[in-house]
């Protein structure tokens, strides 16, 4: 009988199970995948660095971990919101408690099962045709990539159904120790929190004073090492809890009082944002952490992918060194715009190469010089002829001019006429450096690829900085990819935390603007009331986020080198995530409208 | 027979409740009476009489299946949409049996909400506020949340809402409902204040003889209908709550 009251509840609310539901799928099924990501090792060690590769993995893993947590606090809290006044009503009318426990147990349960197994299966869906589309749009390669992965599948049943079933245990606990009657006034309750001016003012400065070290902490990496990140984890965590706290609730107070206040429906607006924002802080704080995390992944993906090729300078004297050029090879070399070319004739004998002086003489080798220190820069020199027979032979650049299979041929400049006599396979080496990689990228490639065909070992293959730039791309590629995934990832479940919390206000909430329309105030002004207040929930995190970004950012300056900057073009990375963000919004503002105001007739 | 200094005028009233295709409810059935200026009516009947019904068809916030609800000349049954929110705040001063106060907002901020709404200055308010605080001697709550407030000053504030703005008619549904006996003698005592000082027109919807006693003219409402009506003349309240008592006994015959 009791089952069935409460079937009867869940179907009465269907819409709000069903974003519930979707929520928890979305969030099951891009934990798969990156799961299926992390844990596929095949896929792992054909792509990167194996160490790096595992470090950087780890820790996105843990952080995906980490607000996966947070996000089933939230949708469970939503569940909870929905269904304690029915449960508060069955209690009154008699049923046990033990009975409402179970129940409580079971609904939890089985909403969260459910969830997660056609999360898995969206989850394989996606790797299959999603994550190929992210890589091709990145213009990543990367091998061995399979969407169905046991493993993966485990780690996702494992974490998720573990999860539900603390959180099952938690309604039960909640629900069987609450009294009946909180439980059937809970959305009535005004917890209206006293404000001690003195204990604000030191908490906020407080706040500032956590936020400015951690914000030190982050620019100042170089000298605190990996002490920082925790550090600054912790500081900017406290330090924007305590500003919250401090200045949200103070600064609707000081609104309250003004004369804008009591305009039309400003004074329920902020009635609405004092009566919530306390028990909002925390959330506040967590959501901005969230948003500046995945603004934060997606900005240094996006940065490392649009600045590699200007970083491409660094790797090497020459783009790229053709030997023996054919003419297919030449007309590729024409239509490039090239700084600099030289083309040097070679004997091969053993472990030895020969270069003729004269040659070096009339074209000299370019060597690459980067200044050290911050601001790294870089210039192309040349040497006379005498110095350069000493320093050559040690230049990495110059080494590579010639391999075989085995090894880098030693170097020797002979003058023209021992080069004349020396005996050994003759062949000629053309170097080119191009004034921009960016631009040129798809010719070179041609080249490489051509330069590939005809020389079966890469090892005889000599490397410019564009194949340099190839490797680090590859590397860069999973640090990128994984910026994209995290960031997206990160802000669809925020967003969706940020939504379950607003929704789990929304009963109480119907019950007010009832009110309201009963007093005669407007449709138009009741729906821009609550855009507004759900406007500026939303505008809190995602303000805080930015700030937190723009200083987290200095975090990376010691990785990116000059001319690349992590705050380069961030622009349009920020505009594209404001968009989601704005999309998350409009969804929460159309379901709060529909949850909350009231329908023409009485009831 | 609608008189020209009539607030509410109510004709050939009916409502029905349930679809064509569905289980029909017929809830009102022709009901007509006036309400004049500055008069205090009450309406009583049993549970499910269809007193909240007929008052929800006064106030615009349902609509009659049949005929004509006119209040402070303005032809009810005939608004829509917006018209309909504006009239509710304008001409309409509510008090309900569950308060109806929004619970994030101070004493005095849900006060101030109707007249809020109207685009009022922030002068004219505070002393509009003041000034009905002062009538329902309220003044000392009004920096409080409903939450820390009595059930019967709960219910003096929203009867400081419900007329702050100079409405034409103030409703009342079961207003005394949950109050204890002496809140409801101190909140019908407010409304006959009102009432005679400010010539606010009061209709007054109950079930209780006692808080009916109070009213200058009762309509008694049973199944959808109108019965009879009862005057109090010049009698004291004691001697009309009998009268009304002895009505009650033929009346539910
Ligand atoms: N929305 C509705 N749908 C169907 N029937 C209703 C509705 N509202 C009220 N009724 C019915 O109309 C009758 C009058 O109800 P109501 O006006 O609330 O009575 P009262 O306020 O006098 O107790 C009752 O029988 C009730 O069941
Ligand atoms: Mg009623």
């Amino acid at each position: 009988m009791l089952g069935k009251l409460a079937l009867a509840g869940i179907k009465n609310r269907r819409r709000d199970y069903l974003v519930l539901l979707a929520g928890l799928t979305m969030s099951a099924a891009i934990f798969y995948m990156f799961a299926n990501l992390a844990t596929n090792k095949a896929f792992i060690k054909a792509n990167a660095v194996a160490s790096s590769a595992s470090l950087i993995f780890g820790f996105g893993a843990a952080l995906l971990i980490l607000i996966t947590i947070v996000y089933i606090m939230y949708a469970n809290s939503f569940l909870l919101s929905m269904r304690q006044h029915d449960y508060g009503l069955f209690m009154m009318l008699g049923a046990k408690r033990k009975r409402i426990g179970e129940l409580v147990f079971l609904e939890t349960l089985i909403l969260g099962t459910v969830a997660t197994a056609i999360g898995i299966a969206l989850g394989l869906l996606m790797s299959k045709f999603l994550v190929g589309f992210l890589l091709d749009s990145l213009g990543l390669h990367l091998a061995h990539l399979a969407s169905f992965y046991v493993p993966a599948i485990i780690a996702t049943a494992v974490l998720y159904v573990g999860l539900f079933i603390l959180a099952s245990l938690f309604n039960l606990i909640h629900l069987t120790r609450t009294t009946v009657l909180k439980l059937l006034h809970s959305d009535e309750q005004a917890n209206q929190t006293q404000v001690k001016p003195f204990r604000q003012a030191v908490a906020g400065v407080l706040g500032l004073v956590l936020l400015g070290i951690g914000y030190w902490a982050l620019a100042a990496i170089k000298v605190l090492q990996t002490a920082a990140i925790p550090l600054a984890l912790v500081t900017i965590t406290l330090g924007t809890y305590l500003l919250f706290r401090a200045t949200i609730l103070m600064f609707i107070r000081s609104l309250r009082k003004t004369a804008w206040a009591k305009k039309h429906l400003n004074s329920f607006l902020l009635g609405q944002l004092n009566f919530r924002v306390h028990n909002y802080t925390r959330m506040l704080t967590i959501v901005s952490l969230l948003f500046a995390m995945a603004l934060g992944a997606i900005t240094v993906g996006s940065g490392y992918h649009r600045q590699l090729p200007m970083m491409a300078g660094n790797f090497g004297a020459y783009t790229i060194a053709v030997h023996d050029k054919t003419a297919q090879e030449q007309r590729l070399i024409d239509c490039l715009d090239i700084r600099h070319q030289a083309t040097y004739t070679q004997k091969r004998q053993g472990k030895m190469v020969y270069y003729n002086a004269a040659e070096l003489t009339k074209h000299p080798f370019e060597q690459l010089k980067m200044t050290t220190g911050d601001n790294v820069k870089t210039s192309y020199v040349t040497e006379s002829i005498k110095k350069f027979q000493k320093t050559g032979p040690t230049d990495m650049d110059f080494l590579g001019l010639a391999t075989n299979s085995q090894r880098m041929l030693t170097p020797k400049i002979v003058s023209a006429s021992q080069f004349a006599k020396q005996s050994g396979k003759t062949t000629t080496v053309t170097t080119v450096r191009v004034k921009s990689l960016q631009r040129d990228t798809p010719t070179i490639k041609k080249l490489a690829k051509l330069e590939r065909q005809r020389f079966s070992q890469p090892a005889e293959m000599t490397i410019g900085s564009y194949q340099s730039y190839e490797m680090m791309t590859g590397f860069f590629g999973g640090l990128e990819f994984m910026g994209y995934f995290l960031g997206i990832a990160f802000l669809a479940m925020l967003a969706s935390c940020l939504m379950f919390k607003i929704l789990s206000g929304a009963p109480g909430d119907q019950r007010r603007y009832r009110m309201l329309y009963k007093m005669g105030v407007r449709y138009q002004l009741m729906r821009s009331g609550i855009a507004k207040e759900i406007g500026i929930l939303f505008l809190i995190p995602g303000i805080m986020g930015i700030i937190d970004v723009l200083f987290g950012l200095q975090m990376f300056k010691p990785l990116m080198q000059s001319p690349m900057s992590p705050y380069l073009g961030i622009g349009s990375t920020f505009a594209i995530f404001l968009g989601l963000y704005a999309i998350y919004y409009l969804i929460t503002l159309v379901l709060y409208w529909r949850i909350v105001l009231p329908k023409t007739a009485v009831k | 027979m609608t008189t020209s200094n009539a607030v509410v005028s109510v004709a050939g009233l009916e409502k029905t409740y349930g679809k064509a295709n569905e289980r029909q409810y017929k809830a009102l059935k022709d009901i007509n009476f006036q309400v004049a200026k500055g008069e205090f009516v009450g309406i009583m009947g049993a549970s499910g009489s269809g007193k909240t019904t007929l008052l929800n068809m006064l106030s615009t916030l349902d609509t009659p299946t049949k005929g004509d609800v006119i209040v402070n000349g303005h032809d009810v049954t005939k608004m829509r949409g917006n018209q309909l929110a504006d009239f509710r705040a304008e001409e309409v001063g509510f008090i309900f049996q569950d308060f109806n106060l929004l619970e994030s907002l101070t004493a005095e901020e849900n006060i101030g909400l109707p007249l809020a709404l109207k685009g009022t200055s922030s002068r004219v308010m505070d002393q509009a506020i003041h000034e009905v605080a002062e009538t329902l001697s309220i003044a000392d709550l009004l920096q409080k949340y409903p939450a820390e407030l009595s059930g019967g000053q709960k219910q003096r504030v929203a009867a400081a809402r419900a007329i702050v703005h100079h409405p034409s008619i103030l409703m009342g549904d079961e207003p005394t409902g949950a109050l204890d006996s002496t809140s409801a003698r101190e909140l019908l005592d407010l409304l006959t204040t009102i009432n005679q000082k400010q010539a606010m027109s009061v209709l007054l919807v109950t079930h209780d003889p006692f808080s009916a006693s109070f009213c200058q003219r009762i309509l008694f409402i049973k199944d959808g209908q109108i019965g009879s009506e009862l005057r109090r003349e010049n009698q004291d309240r004691s001697a009309f709550y009998q009268e009304i008592l002895n009505e009650l006994g033929t009346f539910n015959e």
